[in-house]
Protein backbone atom coordinates (compact mmCIF):
# COMPACT_ATOMS: atom_id res chain seq x y z
CA UNK A 1 0.00 0.00 0.00
CA UNK A 2 2.78 2.36 0.95
CA UNK A 3 4.63 1.51 -2.27
CA UNK A 4 1.53 2.17 -4.35
CA UNK A 5 1.02 5.58 -2.73
CA UNK A 6 4.66 6.46 -3.37
CA UNK A 7 4.42 5.44 -7.00
CA UNK A 8 1.17 7.35 -7.52
CA UNK A 9 2.56 10.50 -5.92
CA UNK A 10 5.73 10.30 -8.01
CA UNK A 11 3.53 10.05 -11.09
CA UNK A 12 1.72 13.25 -10.13
CA UNK A 13 4.96 15.15 -9.57
CA UNK A 14 6.57 13.73 -12.68
CA UNK A 15 3.57 14.79 -14.75
CA UNK A 16 3.87 18.44 -13.70
CA UNK A 17 7.59 18.27 -14.38
CA UNK A 18 7.03 16.92 -17.90
CA UNK A 19 4.35 19.44 -18.89
CA UNK A 20 6.35 22.48 -17.77
CA UNK A 21 7.98 23.05 -21.17
CA UNK A 22 10.36 25.85 -20.30
CA UNK A 23 12.03 26.61 -16.99
CA UNK A 24 14.13 29.74 -16.83
CA UNK A 25 16.90 29.69 -14.28
CA UNK A 26 18.79 32.78 -13.27
CA UNK A 27 21.89 33.46 -11.21
CA UNK A 28 20.20 36.21 -9.22
CA UNK A 29 16.74 37.55 -8.51
CA UNK A 30 17.44 40.89 -10.25
CA UNK A 31 17.82 39.15 -13.61
CA UNK A 32 14.77 37.06 -12.89
CA UNK A 33 12.66 40.14 -12.12
CA UNK A 34 13.94 41.85 -15.28
CA UNK A 35 12.99 38.78 -17.31
CA UNK A 36 9.42 38.62 -16.04
CA UNK A 37 8.87 42.35 -16.40
CA UNK A 38 10.30 42.32 -19.94
CA UNK A 39 8.17 39.44 -21.17
CA UNK A 40 5.07 41.15 -19.81
CA UNK A 41 5.98 44.27 -21.82
CA UNK A 42 6.54 42.55 -25.17
CA UNK A 43 3.50 41.98 -27.33
CA UNK A 44 2.83 38.52 -28.71
CA UNK A 45 3.04 39.04 -32.50
CA UNK A 46 0.57 36.24 -33.18
CA UNK A 47 -2.12 37.38 -30.73
CA UNK A 48 -4.80 40.07 -31.05
CA UNK A 49 -3.68 41.51 -27.73
CA UNK A 50 -1.54 40.03 -25.01
CA UNK A 51 2.06 39.80 -23.90
CA UNK A 52 4.43 36.94 -24.70
CA UNK A 53 4.25 36.10 -20.98
CA UNK A 54 0.59 35.20 -21.39
CA UNK A 55 1.03 33.29 -24.64
CA UNK A 56 2.33 29.87 -25.54
CA UNK A 57 2.36 30.08 -29.35
CA UNK A 58 5.70 28.99 -30.89
CA UNK A 59 6.83 32.51 -31.77
CA UNK A 60 6.20 33.69 -28.18
CA UNK A 61 8.19 30.75 -26.88
CA UNK A 62 11.05 31.70 -29.22
CA UNK A 63 10.84 35.31 -28.06
CA UNK A 64 10.92 34.36 -24.38
CA UNK A 65 13.90 32.10 -25.01
CA UNK A 66 15.69 34.94 -26.85
CA UNK A 67 14.96 37.44 -24.06
CA UNK A 68 16.28 34.86 -21.57
CA UNK A 69 19.47 34.35 -23.58
CA UNK A 70 20.01 38.08 -24.01
CA UNK A 71 19.62 38.70 -20.27
CA UNK A 72 22.16 35.98 -19.52
CA UNK A 73 24.49 37.51 -22.12
CA UNK A 74 24.32 40.80 -20.22
CA UNK A 75 22.15 42.91 -22.53
CA UNK A 76 20.33 45.88 -21.02
CA UNK A 77 16.51 46.14 -21.09
CA UNK A 78 16.79 48.85 -23.73
CA UNK A 79 18.98 46.69 -25.96
CA UNK A 80 16.60 43.75 -25.64
CA UNK A 81 13.59 45.89 -26.55
CA UNK A 82 15.48 47.32 -29.53
CA UNK A 83 16.38 43.77 -30.57
CA UNK A 84 12.72 42.74 -30.53
CA UNK A 85 11.26 45.87 -32.15
CA UNK A 86 13.87 45.71 -34.94
CA UNK A 87 12.45 42.34 -35.90
CA UNK A 88 8.77 42.40 -34.95
CA UNK A 89 8.01 46.12 -35.32
CA UNK A 90 7.63 49.05 -32.93
CA UNK A 91 4.15 47.88 -31.90
CA UNK A 92 5.66 44.86 -30.14
CA UNK A 93 6.74 47.13 -27.29
CA UNK A 94 3.86 47.60 -24.84
CA UNK A 95 5.75 50.31 -22.98
CA UNK A 96 7.29 52.66 -25.55
CA UNK A 97 10.35 54.61 -24.40
CA UNK A 98 10.07 58.30 -23.42
CA UNK A 99 11.80 59.75 -26.48
CA UNK A 100 11.33 61.36 -29.88
CA UNK A 101 7.94 60.90 -31.51
CA UNK A 102 6.80 58.79 -28.54
CA UNK A 103 6.23 61.97 -26.50
CA UNK A 104 3.18 62.56 -28.69
CA UNK A 105 2.02 59.04 -27.91
CA UNK A 106 2.37 59.52 -24.16
CA UNK A 107 1.13 63.09 -23.85
CA UNK A 108 -1.09 63.35 -26.96
CA UNK A 109 -4.34 62.58 -25.10
CA UNK A 110 -3.58 65.18 -22.42
CA UNK A 111 -2.68 67.80 -25.03
CA UNK A 112 -5.92 67.03 -26.86
CA UNK A 113 -7.89 67.26 -23.62
CA UNK A 114 -6.16 70.56 -22.77
CA UNK A 115 -7.05 72.06 -26.15
CA UNK A 116 -10.67 70.97 -25.75
CA UNK A 117 -10.82 72.50 -22.25
CA UNK A 118 -9.36 75.77 -23.57
CA UNK A 119 -11.93 75.93 -26.36
CA UNK A 120 -14.87 75.32 -24.07
CA UNK A 121 -13.61 77.63 -21.30
CA UNK A 122 -12.90 80.51 -23.66
CA UNK A 123 -16.33 79.96 -25.15
CA UNK A 124 -17.97 80.35 -21.71
CA UNK A 125 -16.46 83.80 -21.11
CA UNK A 126 -17.65 85.15 -24.43
CA UNK B 1 -21.25 81.24 -32.73
CA UNK B 2 -22.50 79.54 -29.59
CA UNK B 3 -24.49 77.07 -31.69
CA UNK B 4 -21.36 76.04 -33.57
CA UNK B 5 -19.43 75.42 -30.33
CA UNK B 6 -22.32 73.54 -28.81
CA UNK B 7 -22.68 71.33 -31.85
CA UNK B 8 -19.01 70.37 -31.31
CA UNK B 9 -20.13 68.37 -28.27
CA UNK B 10 -21.93 66.02 -30.60
CA UNK B 11 -19.73 66.42 -33.67
CA UNK B 12 -16.32 65.76 -32.05
CA UNK B 13 -17.16 62.35 -30.59
CA UNK B 14 -18.85 61.49 -33.88
CA UNK B 15 -15.72 62.41 -35.87
CA UNK B 16 -13.55 60.36 -33.51
CA UNK B 17 -15.96 57.43 -33.76
CA UNK B 18 -16.05 57.51 -37.56
CA UNK B 19 -12.27 57.89 -37.87
CA UNK B 20 -11.48 54.96 -35.58
CA UNK B 21 -14.36 52.98 -37.03
CA UNK B 22 -12.93 53.25 -40.54
CA UNK B 23 -9.45 52.32 -39.28
CA UNK B 24 -10.88 49.19 -37.66
CA UNK B 25 -13.05 48.24 -40.63
CA UNK B 26 -10.34 48.73 -43.28
CA UNK B 27 -8.44 45.56 -44.11
CA UNK B 28 -5.09 45.94 -42.35
CA UNK B 29 -3.32 44.24 -45.26
CA UNK B 30 -3.79 47.39 -47.28
CA UNK B 31 -1.69 49.24 -44.73
CA UNK B 32 1.26 47.11 -45.83
CA UNK B 33 1.46 49.10 -49.05
CA UNK B 34 3.48 51.58 -46.97
CA UNK B 35 6.18 49.17 -45.89
CA UNK B 36 9.39 50.61 -44.53
CA UNK B 37 12.29 48.87 -46.31
CA UNK B 38 14.58 46.76 -44.16
CA UNK B 39 17.97 45.26 -44.85
CA UNK B 40 17.93 41.49 -45.33
CA UNK B 41 19.43 39.90 -42.20
CA UNK B 42 22.67 37.94 -42.34
CA UNK B 43 22.38 34.19 -41.98
CA UNK B 44 24.45 31.06 -42.01
CA UNK B 45 22.24 28.35 -43.50
CA UNK B 46 22.24 25.93 -46.45
CA UNK B 47 19.41 25.02 -48.75
CA UNK B 48 17.34 21.83 -48.54
CA UNK B 49 19.90 19.99 -50.69
CA UNK B 50 22.78 21.12 -48.39
CA UNK B 51 24.11 23.53 -50.98
CA UNK B 52 25.46 27.00 -50.17
CA UNK B 53 22.99 29.85 -50.72
CA UNK B 54 23.71 32.09 -53.70
CA UNK B 55 22.85 35.59 -52.48
CA UNK B 56 22.75 36.80 -56.08
CA UNK B 57 19.23 35.34 -56.15
CA UNK B 58 18.13 38.27 -53.99
CA UNK B 59 19.09 40.81 -56.65
CA UNK B 60 16.20 42.31 -58.57
CA UNK B 61 12.66 41.37 -57.56
CA UNK B 62 12.12 38.11 -55.72
CA UNK B 63 9.70 36.61 -53.22
CA UNK B 64 10.79 34.77 -50.10
CA UNK B 65 8.03 32.41 -49.04
CA UNK B 66 8.07 30.89 -45.56
CA UNK B 67 6.70 27.36 -45.70
CA UNK B 68 6.73 24.00 -43.95
CA UNK B 69 5.42 20.52 -44.64
CA UNK B 70 3.28 20.74 -41.46
CA UNK B 71 1.65 23.97 -42.64
CA UNK B 72 -1.87 23.55 -44.03
CA UNK B 73 -2.25 27.05 -45.46
CA UNK B 74 0.99 26.53 -47.39
CA UNK B 75 -0.87 23.82 -49.31
CA UNK B 76 -3.62 26.30 -50.12
CA UNK B 77 -1.26 28.91 -51.57
CA UNK B 78 0.97 26.35 -53.29
CA UNK B 79 -0.85 26.48 -56.67
CA UNK B 80 -0.68 30.29 -56.70
CA UNK B 81 3.04 30.28 -55.92
CA UNK B 82 3.58 27.73 -58.69
CA UNK B 83 1.71 30.01 -61.08
CA UNK B 84 3.79 33.03 -59.97
CA UNK B 85 7.07 31.15 -60.39
CA UNK B 86 6.06 30.30 -63.96
CA UNK B 87 5.46 33.99 -64.69
CA UNK B 88 9.15 34.82 -64.40
CA UNK B 89 9.03 35.84 -60.74
CA UNK B 90 11.77 34.33 -58.64
CA UNK B 91 10.25 32.56 -55.65
CA UNK B 92 12.69 31.46 -52.97
CA UNK B 93 11.55 29.19 -50.15
CA UNK B 94 12.35 29.47 -46.47
CA UNK B 95 11.66 26.06 -44.99
CA UNK B 96 10.62 26.86 -41.42
CA UNK B 97 10.99 24.54 -38.41
CA UNK B 98 10.64 21.44 -40.53
CA UNK B 99 12.45 18.17 -41.02
CA UNK B 100 14.64 18.02 -44.10
CA UNK B 101 13.25 14.68 -45.22
CA UNK B 102 9.60 15.69 -44.81
CA UNK B 103 10.23 18.96 -46.62
CA UNK B 104 11.90 17.19 -49.56
CA UNK B 105 9.05 14.68 -49.74
CA UNK B 106 6.48 17.51 -49.65
CA UNK B 107 8.16 19.21 -52.62
CA UNK B 108 8.54 15.90 -54.44
CA UNK B 109 4.86 15.12 -54.05
CA UNK B 110 3.36 18.54 -54.84
CA UNK B 111 5.95 20.15 -57.10
CA UNK B 112 8.66 22.65 -56.29
CA UNK B 113 7.89 26.29 -57.17
CA UNK B 114 11.06 27.51 -55.44
CA UNK B 115 14.39 28.38 -57.05
CA UNK B 116 15.76 26.84 -53.85
CA UNK B 117 14.58 26.57 -50.26
CA UNK B 118 16.69 27.81 -47.38
CA UNK B 119 16.62 25.11 -44.69
CA UNK B 120 15.95 26.78 -41.33
CA UNK B 121 15.04 23.98 -38.88
CA UNK B 122 15.38 26.11 -35.72
CA UNK B 123 13.83 29.22 -37.26
CA UNK B 124 16.94 31.40 -36.80
CA UNK B 125 16.68 33.41 -40.01
CA UNK B 126 12.90 33.43 -39.62
CA UNK B 127 13.25 35.02 -36.17
CA UNK B 128 15.54 37.74 -37.54
CA UNK B 129 13.01 38.38 -40.31
CA UNK B 130 10.20 38.72 -37.75
CA UNK B 131 8.30 35.65 -38.93
CA UNK B 132 5.40 34.81 -36.62
CA UNK B 133 4.32 31.58 -38.34
CA UNK B 134 3.84 29.97 -41.72
CA UNK B 135 3.00 30.92 -44.39
CA UNK B 136 4.46 34.38 -44.72
CA UNK B 137 5.87 36.05 -47.79
CA UNK B 138 8.54 38.74 -48.08
CA UNK B 139 9.06 40.89 -51.13
CA UNK B 140 12.74 41.47 -51.81
CA UNK B 141 14.31 44.02 -54.11
CA UNK B 142 18.10 44.15 -54.48
CA UNK B 143 18.82 42.43 -51.14
CA UNK B 144 16.34 44.65 -49.31
CA UNK B 145 12.98 43.62 -47.84
CA UNK B 146 10.35 45.94 -49.27
CA UNK B 147 7.15 44.09 -48.38
CA UNK B 148 5.74 41.51 -46.00
CA UNK B 149 2.53 39.47 -46.06
CA UNK B 150 1.34 37.25 -43.23
CA UNK B 151 -0.89 34.34 -44.09
CA UNK B 152 -2.00 32.98 -47.43
CA UNK B 153 -0.72 34.71 -50.56
CA UNK B 154 -3.42 34.77 -53.24
CA UNK B 155 -4.30 36.67 -56.39
CA UNK B 156 -6.15 39.35 -54.42
CA UNK B 157 -3.31 40.07 -51.98
CA UNK B 158 -0.79 39.89 -54.80
CA UNK B 159 -2.70 42.55 -56.73
CA UNK B 160 -3.57 44.80 -53.79
CA UNK B 161 -0.29 44.73 -51.87
CA UNK B 162 2.69 43.29 -53.71
CA UNK B 163 2.14 44.61 -57.23
CA UNK B 164 1.97 48.28 -56.07
CA UNK B 165 5.16 47.76 -54.03
CA UNK B 166 6.94 46.17 -56.99
CA UNK B 167 5.85 49.03 -59.26
CA UNK B 168 7.00 51.64 -56.75
CA UNK B 169 10.38 49.97 -56.29
CA UNK B 170 11.11 49.53 -60.00
CA UNK B 171 9.90 53.06 -60.79
CA UNK B 172 12.21 54.58 -58.18
CA UNK B 173 15.18 52.67 -59.58
CA UNK B 174 14.65 53.42 -63.24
Amino acid sequence: MKLLTTVLFSCIFLATYLTADAIYEFDNSVEEKRFYSLISEIRCPKCTSGSIASSDVPVSRDLKQKVYELILAGSTDKEIKAYVTDRFGASSDYKPAFEGANYLLWFGPFIFLGILMLIFLSNRRL
Amino acid sequence: MRVIYRSLIILLPLIVLITYGTILITDQDDALVYFEPKEFPQFDLQDLEDREIDLAAFNGISLLNVWASWCITCLVEHPFLTQLSKNEITVIGLNYKDSQLKAQQWLGKRGDPYLFSIYDPRGDLAFDLGVTGAPETFLIFNQEIIGHIQGELNQEKWQSTLVPLINAATMANR
